[in-house]
């Protein structure tokens, strides 16, 4: 059924799930990290984890609704982290020193902008990024466009790790890395703006708000969702996957609306990627390994490919699972039974057997789409392109 | 063409549309010839440079070509007869090199033997980590896709990348994240020399593996009543089916050949490098499939002579000095080349066009 | 003159690899009338309908629609300039709802890109729903339920997914309207429904009708030319009676053996 109105329950649940999540630095700090400390993430885990999940709601666009499988998100994580790295550090203290709302002292050496507006540039170039590598390959059928997807993704943190001498070029500082990254805050724009306020008011935020930025961000993502899934364009995302050459014949561009969920889809990844490193304070090419594209993937598959909410849920219990739930599993286990075991080690192996599981056991996800579970409950239909192409 | 007096509107507007497509496909045409013709030049030129180095490199070239081309038909077998990239083939590749070490030089000692006690335990690891790898192969398409065949398109191939995860950490569990190694196995005494650079046994005998490998396997596809059944199958699995070939097992068929080749192939590696370790498979598979794509996906002879191609950039690229991008670039080189293969060639060197859109 | 012509072929040719699909086929339609192509299987039928939508380039020859020449014009255009189509096989988007799959075929009327639909403004909310309701007519014009319309395509029975498919041709708001095949799998009496609604559809929306059958009751009965192909090559074209009387026509099409 096309989204009814929810019911009173379901708006009651998610009232109940958002107030949880924006109240949890402070449920932890009280409440939480006494009794439960072992099993539950702290703030700036819980940050990584929303982060995360940004990516994978962002990756939806993308697998969900278009149907283009794209093993090279972690491109755009790239992108937006090195975006965070020119314009919020000293990697360009040669040009000078801009500093333009970021949180470091005037006169400080290289670029440094508000981190807000790092956050939007990042976005910004990561979705031209994605135009940039859609243009010339989504018009390539499914497998093909996974195959060079995946090839972006290996090549852009191979450019990234040779960057520090383009033609003597030091773009990206190679494998090192870039560090020294300016965090999240205001600088000195709230002082400017209210002399009364003390003039490091805001000036740089703590884990909270971090935690509280990523929250926006999963709310902005899962909106943009919502409203774009009930739209022209919605529709003709989800015509292009059901039915390429049908949605063309209907009068869909097929190239400028598989290029469209490619670009918002990178947007969010960059912006993602951004955030992680203005929280990280720092970033380098072994952060993009084909694994991060896998393991985004993981969270559309799980949660149940094409539903936000799903997706939401699955990123978040993914992204737990990786960052909090092994370790928290593997130390637990190892103090039962006096072991010495790395668990978290296996996460891959244990990624991939899930990834199996659930495309042959529960292939529509967690929460699956009403849509998603028409599709592949009932016997799908032979494909018949052009029964008539190769005359007999 | 004729145009008629009443089409004189549409035909004012003709030329420029008409024409976009065949300037694009001149202007691909051309800049593909210059590039070729670049390469050539440079190729030439570090030949003239030096000419040991470039003929050693050639060499190196075919030897790794080697590796690439057995890695590579796994690919083109599968995905011509089930339209799938079986991402866990070249981590069936890697279990074919563990394989091949557990039994060669775990278990029977081959860097303590020499001479025809050597050639025989070369020669059993090779058959177990052939059997090993064809089992193997056989047993993740019985479990992983068997039950996906008419899915959509997109759950084998998603299927494929955690059966990949699987494979390759499975290996971490049993061997270690780490590399296993040995000393070297055939003596690396120079068997010649050009000008001054050697060739020693350790290369000559991939080839010696590879070739009679090849050339039985162009025997079992095209003679044996498997092997037809194969083709079969890959042609129309329904008019297949029609005729009585049993298609469940002409695909088992075409996984199991695909993995004692790549099996063969990761003996072949082990005893080129000594040594192995879990995440072995996803560059060279890459690699390889880039070779199938190159040769034209589908076509056995095509994904071998992509395999040596790959095998020739990689060496010429990180072995030549004159103007050579170097090592560091290797992986963008040839996922750049994969790219523009997909985008403008997509049936590659010896594929046929096909029919419909792709 | 172009006015009269909606379609104006000229020696289309098509060639896969070596093999010819369509051999330097001229063809024309006349604005308002209902043709059929007809030919044995693998005669080329569809593959013309591919070119003619433009989901083939013609290997070479022109195509001239409603006065322009639409060779090399992407799909969507050419369904943006009045040219819409059913498939052989239905080919409707199974997990969307038969409304939504009308609501595709409106793409190239509605306007609302993505920051009108992310902003929600007051013209993409009318437009919406206007749409909806566009689409409901059609729906029903075509004959379909109003408690199907809410139904996945997938789900629909087999003769509602042909009227959902016809409606989401028309959304497209065609001049010209391409069916093939479409009274495969439909009884006598659907069929004779069938014809009819062609017959209305043609005077109530202004339509030129093209289409692919088999059947040639229906041929016969709703056509007022018709054009052969056999092995690519167009062997035949007249009125229904002079086809059917054609020599070639029937040795290629009815076999050798003359039909009583």
């Amino acid at each position: 059924m096309p989204p009814a109105t929810r019911t009173r329950l379901e708006r009651a649940l998610l009232a109940v799930c958002f107030c949880t999540l924006a109240l949890y630095p402070w449920l932890y700090s009280n409440y939480l990290s006494t009794t439960l400390t072992q099993w539950l993430p702290d703030t700036s885990t819980a940050f990584v984890i929303l982060a995360f999940t940004v990516m994978g709601l962002g990756l939806n666009f993308v697998v969900g609704y278009a149907g283009l499988l794209d093993l090279g998100y972690v491109a755009f994580f790239a992108a937006g982290a090195y975006v965070a790295g020119w314009l919020a550090s000293e990697q360009f203290a040669n040009a000078g020193s801009v500093v333009f709302g970021g949180t470091v002292l005037p006169k400080t050496p290289g670029i440094h902008l508000s981190p807000w507006l790092v956050l939007l540039a990042a976005a910004l170039f990561s979705a031209l990024l994605g135009v940039v590598i859609g243009v010339p390959t989504l018009r390539l059928r499914g497998d093909y466009l996974a195959i060079v997807t995946l090839g972006f993704g290996e090549i852009i943190p191979q450019f990234v790790r040779n960057g520090d001498n383009l033609g003597g070029f030091n773009l990206t500082n190679g494998a090192f890395g870039m560090n020294g990254i300016d965090g999240l805050g205001f600088g000195n724009t709230v002082h400017h703006a209210i002399h009364t306020l003390p003039s490091n008011f805001l000036n740089e935020l703590d884990s909270r708000w971090y935690y509280w930025t990523a929250l926006a961000l999963v709310v902005v993502t899962i909106v943009t969702s919502l409203l774009l899934r009930d739209s022209r364009l919605g529709r003709a995302w989800i015509a292009i996957r059901e039915d390429e050459d049908a949605a063309a014949a209907m009068g869909v561009p097929l190239m400028r609306t598989k290029t469209l969920s490619y670009a918002i889809g990178a947007f969010f990844g960059g912006a993602a990627g951004a955030m992680i490193t203005l929280q990280a304070g720092a970033t380098s090419p072994d952060a993009f390994s084909l694994q991060v594209s896998i393991f985004v993937l993981c969270m559309v598959i799980l949660g149940g490919i094409g539903n936000v909410w799903g997706v939401t849920l699955g990123g978040i219990l993914l992204a737990y699972v990786n960052y909090k739930g092994l370790f928290a599993a593997g130390n637990t286990f190892n103090s039962t039974f006096g072991t010495n075991v790395d668990i978290s080690q296996y996460a891959y192996l244990i990624y991939g057997v899930a990834i199996v599981l659930f495309m042959l056991v529960r292939p529509e996800g967690l929460i699956p789409s009403a849509r998603r579970r028409a599709e592949l409950v009932e016997e799908p239909e032979e494909e018949n392109v052009g029964a008539e192409a190769s005359p007999a | 063409m004729g145009t008629g007096v009443g089409t004189a509107a549409a035909s004012s507007r003709r030329p420029i549309l008409a024409l976009v497509p065949r300037i694009r496909s001149r202007a691909v045409t051309a800049l593909g010839i210059l590039l070729l013709g670049l390469v050539a030049f440079w190729l030439v030129e570090n030949a003239v440079h030096d000419i040991g180095q470039f003929g050693l490199v050639t060499l190196n070239g075919i030897t790794n070509g080697s590796i690439y081309a057995l890695v590579a038909i796994g690919y083109t077998l599968v995905y011509g007869i089930l339209e799938l990239i079986n991402f866990a083939h070249g981590d069936v590749f890697s279990w074919g090199a563990m394989i091949a070490y557990s039994v060669a030089i775990s278990w029977l000692g081959a860097d303590n033997h020499s001479g025809i006690e050597l050639f025989g335990i070369l020669a059993v690891a090779l058959l177990c980590a052939g059997a090993f790898c064809a089992t193997l192969n056989v047993a993740v398409e019985r479990v992983a896709y068997r039950r996906l065949r008419n899915a959509p398109r997109l759950a084998p191939l998603i299927t494929a990348i955690g059966m990949s995860f699987v494979l390759s950490n499975a290996i971490a569990v049993v061997y270690g994240f780490n590399y296993v190694s040995s000393e070297p196995l055939l003596s690396r005494r120079a068997l010649f020399t050009i000008e001054g650079q050697s060739y020693g046994w350790d290369k000559l005998i991939v080839l010696l593996i590879t070739v009679p490998t090849l050339m039985s396997l162009m025997v079992v596809v095209k003679r044996t009543r498997w092997g037809k059944a194969m083709r079969a199958t890959a042609q129309n699995r329904d008019a297949a089916r029609l005729m009585g070939i049993d298609v469940d097992r002409a695909i088992a068929f075409a996984f199991g050949i695909g993995g004692a080749l790549a099996g063969i192939g990761g003996f072949v590696y082990l005893v080129y490098f000594t040594q192995g370790r879990f995440d072995l498979g996803f560059q060279i598979g890459l690699f390889a499939f880039t070779a199938a794509v190159l040769g034209g996906i589908g076509n056995i002879l095509g994904a071998a002579l992509g395999g040596y191609l790959i095998g020739f950039i990689e060496n010429y690229n990180s072995g030549l000095t004159w103007h050579a991008p170097g090592p560091s670039w290797t992986e963008s080189l040839i996922f750049i080349l994969l790219i523009l293969i997909l985008v403008f060639r997509p049936h590659g060197l010896l594929g046929e066009e096909l029919s419909t859109r792709s | 003159m172009t006015a009269e012509l909606l379609v104006d072929a000229r020696a289309i040719r098509k060639e896969f690899g070596g093999l010819v699909a369509c051999n330097d086929i001229d063809f024309t339609v006349e604005r308002g009338a209902i043709v059929s192509l007809i030919g044995p299987n693998g005669a080329g039928k569809t593959t013309f309908f591919n070119m003619l939508t433009g989901a083939y380039t013609p290997t070479s020859g022109e195509i001239v629609f409603d006065g322009r020449d639409i060779v090399g014009l992407p799909q969507h255009k050419i369904t943006a300039l009045g040219i819409g189509r059913t498939f052989q096989n239905i080919r409707l988007f199974g997990a969307m709802t038969a409304l939504e799959n009308v609501l595709v075929g409106m793409h190239s009327r509605l306007r609302s890109g993505l920051f009108r639909s992310l902003a929600r403004t007051p013209l993409q909310r009318r437009e919406e729903k206007d749409g909806r309701a566009q689409a409901r007519e059609l729906l029903a014009y075509c004959g379909l339920s109003p408690r199907a319309e809410q139904q996945y395509a997938r789900h629909l029975a087999y003769g509602d997914q042909r009227r959902v498919e016809v409606a989401r041709a028309l959304a497209t708001n065609p001049k010209l309207l391409l069916l093939d095949e479409p009274t495969a799998g439909m009884n006598p009496k659907e069929t004779i429904a069938f014809v009819d609604f062609v017959r209305k559809a043609r005077e109530e929306r202004g339509l030129t009708v093209l289409l692919i059958e088999h059947d040639m009751r229906v041929v016969v009965e709703v056509s007022e030319r018709v054009t052969v192909l056999d092995y690519g090559e167009k062997i035949a074209e007249g009125t229904p009676d002079e086809v059917t009387a054609d020599e070639r026509v029937r040795s290629a099409y009815l076999g050798t053996k003359p039909v009583s």
